[in-house]
């Protein structure tokens, strides 16, 4: 685990984040506050020497690319062409959330281009980073965030834990078809405003 | 698809596979508990009752229904907007057709499929093998099922009816490779390296929907592998089969569902993977078929449009006695458990619904589960009594319908009763036939009655011992609750002719407690039976002889509590369209007791520790399951042994569930029966107890038999028998006779 985790913070942000990380850490994922990118950057270089950036993150943060790179980790951001292909078995991929659900402990991540998609489908461990600011008591606070991007093409998933199926006698199994690991970061310091823009 | 097997063939297959009975009852249990934990959490979490949230949504789901075609509209128009296509069809035909003509149109030779029950219902996979386009299903149950040549067994664990040893050798025949039963792990690995390369090969994606968002457009998705995502992104056509009561008005209505879709269907607060998808993405196409194949013809049936609710969380078989003995391949066609028994005559015709319904126990478990309130047991009976009409019960329900024309008539029914008593004399035991061991230890007739010693039947009925002076004055309680209360005793069809100790009993009780007990002479039988077949003409004339045989206003008593599930519950149900009617059987609902309610919240209420013996033998109660699941009694019978008789009581596991009795249901499918009966005497081991409680007649006849089949040391009482005992002065074991 990182280095970089804090106690959480104290008032009403801190009773609710003190539930997200209870209902994430209850489906299986990680949780940890980190104060900026560059910690999520530290985290991720320590899990693989191959880490992706979902591309509308790259597009949003250019410089987290440059963090990994000074940690002399190989920089993957899947092309148009054959996103699959590019990331297909990478270790360790970072994806930004647009909210954290509390009450289930789950990120909304919002992908509607493959080369994003691919990301999230196909990693072996994924890092989801959501800023303070973005972490939201109910499930009806996603449905706020979808019902005005309604009638407009676009694909966006609640995501809670790892990849897990039950189907052979119910037994518990982590890691199908998506990652077997999570990691849910909230960005608690300056950093977190400068995310905002990203989601 | 393949066409299915006949029901009977799938029926006979499944009793003889001992790992189905096995694996289900242990997924059953495991559900449960996962279940009522989910459920309890999410009471606490929200701060309302299950029953509160699930009106919630039952509102949201028929609010749909009332305003279907905008519903429709809006979602169309606003898929269309984002880019989608959607096509509405009325048949599996032309689904199938359209899906066909689009891969080849595309150039596709290879389909990889999310799960999707819509797809089993219009048989895609069959139709797409034969135009030469395999489908690959990517869910890892469905997938094991695919190598299997199978179809699923459950709504959500399509393959919960096969052990991992099987799964194990599944895999090494197809794969040419070890897989140790006991990994399950590395066989869901397989899945992934397996399935892989087909995602990333194939031009075509099928899902299904959870939800069809009306206010815009979306998909809503749920899964737990991660396999829908890849299968509905990665191919340049993504098709989704939906039928059309999957619409929702909103995405706040949407989180409703996703609240009670994942702690129903596997006990989880949310699936791993809620997708939301609005139109196709970047470069890809979307081609949305929304079904109706019989769900208009449902909704304008009030009798069964409150099915169209269903979410297809699978909660109602995995409470369902008969699907934890058989699964879900008999109990259901396409669909399984309870709702496969309500739909399947619009989906699939009232034939392929005949076999499956005649599995239903009506015990009601299924509608204490349901997220969206569907009452799913009384609309079973409707497809029964559907299936009656038609003539599609076969010679068993010919016999039936004879049987129960018969049983109409009292006069009738008092001589023959009378002549089997004195004619099974010779062979009568106590409180039991005594058949010839050549008959019940081996041979063809074994398995079909060996399993539980028919009851005797006695040459005098309950009746005739409780006429007017017979009954010796039973001892006086202290406290007279009942003193001057005129009581009408109804003594149930069953207990009068087979068990009339039950009745006798009850009598006792009432007028230890200062009751003026009567019992009206021409009383037959409530009506459940024939309501119970499927019968609803027969049963009806038999609510309205019992009404008119109650007319005297005073209270009645019955010892009998399925009877009060009729009096009480169904019949102002089964009279609903005469109005008048419908008040005379509200009337009487609202003056019958079962003995329990009677002594505890009626006015016959004894004070603590009244029928306190000193005794402290310990007890278990089997809770007659309509009691439970219709009525809303919880631990009454319990509660009452401890305070008001003393007695330790030592909960019975799964107290709730279905002894097996099941009506007409023990009768024409005995193996299946006594797979419950097995189940429910199991539970009573584990009490170590050496007497069980109940309170139905039913349950006590079929309990006793299945002690005395199996050579059990353990006494059946109903609740008025065991209580007599403890009267002042009483003895032992009262034998009026």
């Amino acid at each position: 685990m990182s280095s970089a985790v804090t106690q959480t913070g104290a008032g009403a942000d801190g009773a609710q984040r003190t539930l997200l990380r209870t209902k994430v850490e209850a489906a299986a994922s990680t949780y940890q506050e980190v104060a900026g990118w560059e910690e999520v950057a530290a985290h991720a270089a320590s899990l693989g020497q191959r880490v992706a950036i979902a591309p509308s993150l790259h597009a949003a943060l250019p410089s987290l690319a440059a963090m990994l790179e000074g940690h002399g980790r190989t920089v993957v951001v899947p092309g148009e062409d054959d996103p699959a292909a590019d990331v297909a078995d990478v270790p360790v991929a970072i994806v930004a959330g647009a909210m954290a659900v509390a009450e289930t402990g789950s990120v909304l991540v919002s992908e509607h281009e493959l080369r994003d998609r691919v990301v999230t489908m196909l990693c072996q461990r994924l890092l989801q980073v959501v800023a303070a600011d973005d972490v939201v008591d109910r499930l009806e606070d996603a449905a706020a965030w979808l019902a005005p991007r309604g009638g407009q093409a676009g694909f966006a998933s609640l995501m809670t834990g790892p990849s897990r199926t039950a189907d052979i006698e119910r037994s518990l199994t982590i890691g199908v078809q998506g990652p077997d690991e999570v990691d849910v970061l909230v960005l608690t310091g300056a950093d977190a405003a400068a995310e905002e823009s990203t989601s | 698809m393949s066409e299915l097997r006949s029901f009977d063939e799938r029926y006979a297959t499944a009793l003889a596979d001992p790992d189905v009975r096995g694996g289900l009852t242990a997924f059953q249990r495991g559900w449960r508990d996962s279940r009522d934990a989910a459920i309890a959490d999410l009471e606490a979490q929200e701060g309302r009752s299950f029953d509160e949230l699930r009106a919630e949504l039952a509102a949201i789901k028929d609010g749909v229904l009332a305003d279907w075609e905008h519903h429709l509209d809006s979602f169309t128009d606003n898929a269309t907007a984002a880019g989608a296509e959607v096509v509405r069809v009325a048949t599996p035909g032309e689904a199938n057709a359209l899906i066909t003509a689009r891969m080849q149109a595309a150039g596709a030779d290879l389909m990889v499929k999310g799960k999707s029950m819509v797809s089993e219902e219009i048989g895609l996979n069959g139709h797409l093998e034969a135009a030469g386009i395999p489908p690959v299903e990517t869910d890892l149950g469905e997938w094991i099922l695919q190598l299997a040549a199978e179809t699923p067994s459950h709504l959500v664990m399509p393959a919960i009816h096969k052990r991992k040893e099987v799964i194990a050798e599944l895999f090494e025949r197809v794969l040419k490779r070890p897989f140790p039963p006991d990994d399950i792990d590395r066989m869901v690995k397989v899945a992934r390296t397996e399935l892989r390369e087909r995602f990333l090969a194939s031009s075509v994606g099928l899902s299904g929907a959870n939800a069809l968002i009306a206010e815009g457009g979306s998909i809503m998705l749920v899964c737990n592998e991660g396999n829908n995502r890849m299968s509905v992104a990665l191919p340049k056509l993504h098709v989704v089969t939906a039928g059309i009561e999957k619409l929702i008005p909103t995405y706040a209505d949407a989180m409703k569902q996703v609240r009670l879709l994942g702690r129903s269907a596997t006990g989880q607060p949310i699936t791993v993977y809620t997708n939301f998808l609005t139109g196709p993405r970047p470069g890809q196409e979307q081609l949305i078929i929304l079904l109706d194949n019989g769900r208009t013809a449902m909704a304008e049936d009030p009798d069964v449009a409150a099915a169209l609710r269903c979410i297809r969380c699978g909660a109602c078989a995995d409470v369902c006695p008969p699907y934890g003995v058989v699964g879900g391949h008999a109990f259901g066609h396409v669909y399984t458990g309870a709702i496969g028994l309500v739909n399947t005559s619009f989906h699939h015709g009232i034939e392929a619904a005949a076999g499956p319904q005649s599995l239903c126990v009506s015990c009601g478990a299924c509608a204490t589960v349901c997220p969206v309130d569907i009452p799913l047991p009384v609309q079973i009976l409707e497809v029964r009594e559907n299936v009656a009409r038609a003539g599609e019960a076969g010679n068993a329900g010919r016999v039936t319908r004879l049987a129960l024309r018969a049983f109409q008539h009292p006069r009738l029914v008092d001589l023959g009763m009378r002549a089997v008593g004195v004619a099974t004399t010779p062979v009568r035991r106590g409180g039991v036939t005594a058949l010839p061991s050549a008959l019940t230890a081996r041979g063809p007739l074994a398995e079909r009655i060996g399993w539980r010693t028919p009851p005797a039947v006695p040459p005098r009925p309950a009746r005739d011992t409780l006429r007017r002076g017979r009954l010796e004055e039973p001892p006086r309680l202290a406290d007279q609750p009942l003193a001057g209360r005129k009581v009408q005793l109804f003594l149930q069809c069953v207990s009068d002719r087979m068990a009339p100790d039950i009745p006798i009993a009850a009598a006792k009780l009432l007028r230890a407690a200062g009751a003026q007990v009567t019992v009206p002479r021409d009383q037959h039988c409530c009506g459940l039976p024939a309501y119970d077949s499927g019968e609803q003409d027969t049963a009806k004339s038999m609510v309205r002889q019992t009404m008119e045989a109650l007319a005297d206003g005073a209270d009645v008593v019955t010892p009998a509590s399925s009877c009060l599930a009729m009096l009480g519950h169904d019949a102002p149900y089964l009279l609903r369209d005469d109005l008048a009617e419908v008040e005379r059987a509200q009337e009487l609902a609202g003056r019958t007791y079962d003995l329990i309610s009677y002594l505890t919240s009626g006015p016959g209420r004894l004070p603590a520790g009244s029928l306190d013996d000193g005794d402290r033998t310990p007890v278990t109660v089997h809770r007659f399951c309509q009691a439970s699941n219709t009525l809303g009694r919880t631990d009454a019978i319990e509660a009452f042994l401890r305070d008001v008789a003393g007695v330790p009581v030592v909960p019975l596991p799964e107290a709730s569930e279905c002894c097996g009795f099941g009506g007409s249901t023990s009768v024409r499918n005995p193996e299946l029966s006594a797979g419950i009966l097995d189940r429910k005497l199991g539970c009573v081991d584990q009490t170590a107890s050496s007497v069980l409680i109940t309170d139905n007649p039913g349950c006590i006849l079929h309990l006793r038999g299945g002690v005395h089949a199996s050579g059990r040391e353990v006494e059946v009482l109903h609740l008025a028998e065991y209580l007599v005992r403890r009267l002042p002065g009483a003895t032992a074991s009262p034998q009026e006779r």
